[in-house]
Parts: C-alpha cells; sequence; structure tokens
C-alpha cells in the first residue's frame, strides 16, 4: 500500500508561511492499493489538489469519510472529479438515524453555503452507510467501527493482503479512562487499530493544551502513543495538527511524541508525523515487536508536487 | 465492488458501551452496566460502596452469578420497605424489561452486600441502543431508600465496616 498525504491539518484549514513544511490543508489522505485502486480517506480541502492528481480516466472514486465535521468534507464541493459527468465516485460514511448520508451532506453543499447543490454534479454519485461488518473494497477489506468523537464518527482498518493501516484522525479514547490500565476490551478504537503496520492517529494536542479541551474528541500526544502502544501498532503517524500549531511547533511536538513512545519502551524512530504531499509505502513487517517496527519495514520519501 | 458483508469476530466492547462505563466511572450514583444478555459488566465505586465489594474484586459475572451474590428480593407492595416477599424473577427485574422490551423499567427491591446487610434501594434501568439500533446493553441506576445510606454512597463518606 502506498499512503499518500493531502492534509493533514485539523479543525480549519491553516494557510501561510510558518505552517509550509507541514501544510495548511484539512484531513484527507489517498491509499493506493496493490491492485491499483484508490480509496481517499475522507474530503477535507486536501481533496481539492487530490482531484487535480487523479487521472481522468480513473474509472471509480471511492471515498471513505469518517464523520461529517466540515474539516473532513469541505473539500468535496471543490473536488474535480465531481464535476465530470464521465466519473462515478462512491461515498461512504457514517450511518444515522436521523437522515442519509446524501441528506446530511446536502446540508453544505446547498443553498446559501453553495453555488451548487447535490443533485445538480454531473458525475455519477452515490452515498452509502458505511457496512457494519467488512467488506470488499478495490481488492482491500474494510472495516469501519464507530470511535469516541463528537458526533457519530468511524474508523477505518483497511487490510491489503499482508498490509494493514489504520485511520483514526479523530479520535480521544482516552477521555473519562486510563489507557495506560484499561483492559484492552474497553479501549475505543482497539479492534480497528491492533497489530496494524501504520496507525494514522489524532495527535492534535500537547499534554498541557489538553486539559483545557478535554471532550473535544482530541487526543493529547501522550493518550495517542499510548494508544499507539496498547494497540501493537508497528509505526504511527501523527495527524489532525491543530491550526495553531506552527512548523516549529509540530517539530517540538513530534519529539515530545517520540520522547513519551521512548517512556514507553517503544522504538521512537516509528513515531511520525504527517505532512502533506508525503508519502509512505506501507509494507508487513513480519518479526516487528509490538511496539515498534525495523526502520526499513517503512519508507517514506518525499513526493513532487503535482498541481 | 462491494462484495458481501463477512461478520468479523469483536473483542472490543461497542462503543456505547465503552462510554457508558465512561459515564458511569464518572458519576456518584451508584450504577451497573450489563451486556445484552444481562451480564454484569461493569458497577462504579458508589454501587461498590453499597454493595461492600468494588467491581475490581469480581470482574465479569453471568446473571445467575449476581443474581446470587447479590440476591435481589422482591419489595411485597412496592413502597420500599423492603418487604423480603422472596427472590426476584429475573424476567420481572428492569434491566431484564429494558433489554427485552427496549424501554426504561423501574421498581422497588432489596439488594444484599456483602458487608453490610440487606439495603432497600429503588432501581431504574435503561436499554443502550447503538448505531445497530439493537440493544447492546443497558444502564440499571440504583438509589438507597435509606437516606443516611444514599448519601454515603454518593458522597464517598462511609463508616469503616469491621
Amino acid at each position: 500500500m502506498r499512503v499518500k498525504i493531502w492534509g493533514a491539518r485539523g479543525s480549519v484549514p491553516a494557510p501561510g508561511p510558518e505552517m509550509n513544511r507541514y501544510g495548511g490543508n484539512t484531513s484527507c489522505v489517498e491509499i493506493t492499493l496493490s491492485s491499483g485502486e484508490t480509496l481517499i480517506l475522507d474530503a477535507g480541502t486536501g481533496i481539492r489538489t487530490l482531484g487535480f492528481a487523479l487521472s481522468p480516466e480513473m474509472p471509480r472514486i471511492n471515498i471513505l469519510l469518517t464523520h461529517l465535521h466540515l474539516d473532513h468534507i469541505q473539500g468535496l464541493m471543490f473536488f474535480p472529479p465531481c464535476f465530470r459527468a464521465e466519473s462515478t465516485i462512491r461515498i461512504f460514511g457514517p450511518s444515522s438515524p436521523e437522515a442519509s448520508l446524501e441528506q446530511r451532506i446536502a446540508r453544505y453543499i446547498s443553498a446559501p453555503l453553495s453555488p451548487v447543490e447535490v443533485r445538480e454534479l454531473p458525475c455519477d454519485v452515490s452515498f452509502l452507510d458505511a457496512p457494519a461488518t467488512e467488506w470488499e473494497l478495490g481488492g482491500a477489506t474494510i472495516r469501519a467501527e464507530a470511535v469516541t468523537h463528537r458526533g457519530p464518527t468511524l474508523g477505518y482498518r483497511i487490510t491489503d493482503g499482508d498490509t494493514t493501516v489504520c485511520y483514526l484522525p479523530d479520535h480521544e479514547p482516552a477521555l473519562g479512562s486510563s489507557l495506560a490500565t484499561l483492559a484492552r476490551e474497553w479501549i475505543s478504537g482497539y479492534d480497528l487499530a491492533h497489530d496494524v503496520d501504520l496507525l494514522i492517529h489524532d495527535s492534535q494536542y500537547m499534554a498541557d493544551e489538553y486539559p483545557a479541551h478535554v471532550g473535544w474528541g482530541h487526543s493529547s500526544i501522550e493518550d495517542t502513543v499510548t494508544f499507539a502502544h496498547r494497540v501493537g501498532a508497528k509505526r504511527t503517524l501523527l495527524f489532525h495538527h491543530d491550526p495553531l500549531h506552527t512548523d516549529g511547533f509540530l517539530d517540538d511536538l513530534h519529539l515530545a511524541a517520540q520522547d513519551a513512545y521512548a517512556a514507553l519502551g517503544g522504538d521512537p524512530e516509528s513515531i511520525d508525523i504527517a505532512r502533506e504531499r508525503s508519502e509512505v509505502v506501507v509494507s508487513p513487517s513480519p518479526a516487528a515487536a509490538s511496539s515498534g517496527l525495523s526502520a526499513d519495514a517503512v519508507a517514506e520519501v518525499p513526493a513532487s508536487p503535482t498541481a | 465492488m462491494v462484495e458481501e458483508p463477512r461478520t468479523p469476530p469483536i473483542a472490543q466492547k461497542p462503543l456505547e458501551l465503552i462510554l457508558a462505563r465512561n459515564l458511569l466511572t464518572s458519576i456518584t450514583t451508584p450504577a451497573f452496566l450489563v451486556d445484552r444478555t444481562g451480564a454484569l459488566l461493569f458497577y462504579n465505586e458508589a454501587a461498590g460502596a453499597l454493595l461492600g465489594i468494588p467491581f475490581e474484586e469480581l470482574g465479569r459475572m453471568e446473571p445467575e452469578q449476581w443474581t446470587r451474590l447479590f440476591r435481589p428480593f422482591t419489595d411485597g407492595d412496592g413502597d420500599g420497605d423492603g418487604g423480603g416477599e422472596g427472590p426476584v424473577d429475573i424476567e420481572t427485574l428492569p434491566l431484564t424489561i429494558a433489554l427485552r422490551d427496549g424501554r426504561p423499567a423501574h421498581t422497588t427491591l432489596t439488594i444484599h452486600s456483602a458487608k453490610t446487610g440487606d439495603h432497600e434501594i429503588a432501581a431504574s434501568a435503561m436499554p443502550i441502543v447503538g448505531q445497530s439500533e439493537e440493544a447492546s446493553g443497558a444502564i440499571v441506576i440504583f438509589w438507597p431508600l435509606d437516606e443516611d445510606r444514599a448519601r454515603e454512597v454518593t458522597t464517598g463518606r462511609h463508616e469503616v465496616v469491621k
């Protein structure tokens, strides 16, 4: 699997020169499967530039939405394939007893917030509740489960052959509990994340920022690395950067997370941080310890800008 | 293509039960959490104070285990005086009604504490229904009808029980 970050920011886009290295676009991750098919995780503003990079000949596009907060859907209205008649787009997301996925997304893609309505999009678009059980998509096995965040929110586990990635961009598993001591069956997201080759996880706050944000649905870096340690993630990508965190601050946050993980007995080199346009090639690590990974099992290479 | 779904083995509790446990941990009203089969998954510190034993010493229990231990008895006329007419038929317990009928239920009864004997309580159960739209469990909140006892379990100010 190849994982490319098109937006790693949380809450709201954060452009500006002090954000250049990590980027200002909100959540969007492209996963290229061994079959050659593409999965798109979330449709934050990063999906706009991803849309320019996708081949117009791509037969179908699958988008997996974790939830419908604006930072995860804001780019949909500016996703170029939406405006091509030949595009087939399937959008999966959390179900709700209140309204269909299409109706809920249409609250954003409709007047007065939008100049176009969902029904006016020329592409062939369908909106599907993510099944409550595992299903196959593009040759990969997908599993979606509700996780701790504000409002109905899914996390995803994607298995392609022997390789597994877990995506939990908005997640507060330590809310009201101590992750270090909690039995694993009581940890939100455990089943999705156990023994994954790559865990992409919320890490919005430093330890001193978290007390003022308890219950907001996001994690401190200490909780993120504790979660990674408990689930035995081989490698972790810190994600969903706070819009106030500049490049220099995120450098410090990354180091603090590595130190916290080392204090738990993990390999600090297995804790990385998401940078817009960076690319990770994920392969299975047969003998990796539950809390660490050999450096050559996952290689990160800079990606050349495509838009 | 979207293919036929498969059901994977689930080890982790449903999110709504995880959040319910977190809530129970944070409140000082005695409360139980059971799964869809009525098995006891958790009770909080206030419940532990009332029952005379912390949950951590017991762990998960099947319905027949915890009913044998805590001996819920009917309060004959329901006036809270703990008439002790006999063991409660598990089918009439509020939590059974909540799980079976998917609605809240309430009663008064007597339960047994390992350290302080029998207590009259009022118990209210409500089903927990997640995105699957089926009850994955129930919360049972109970109140000691003895005012002094109620104050003790909700404030944490207990007499030393010898």
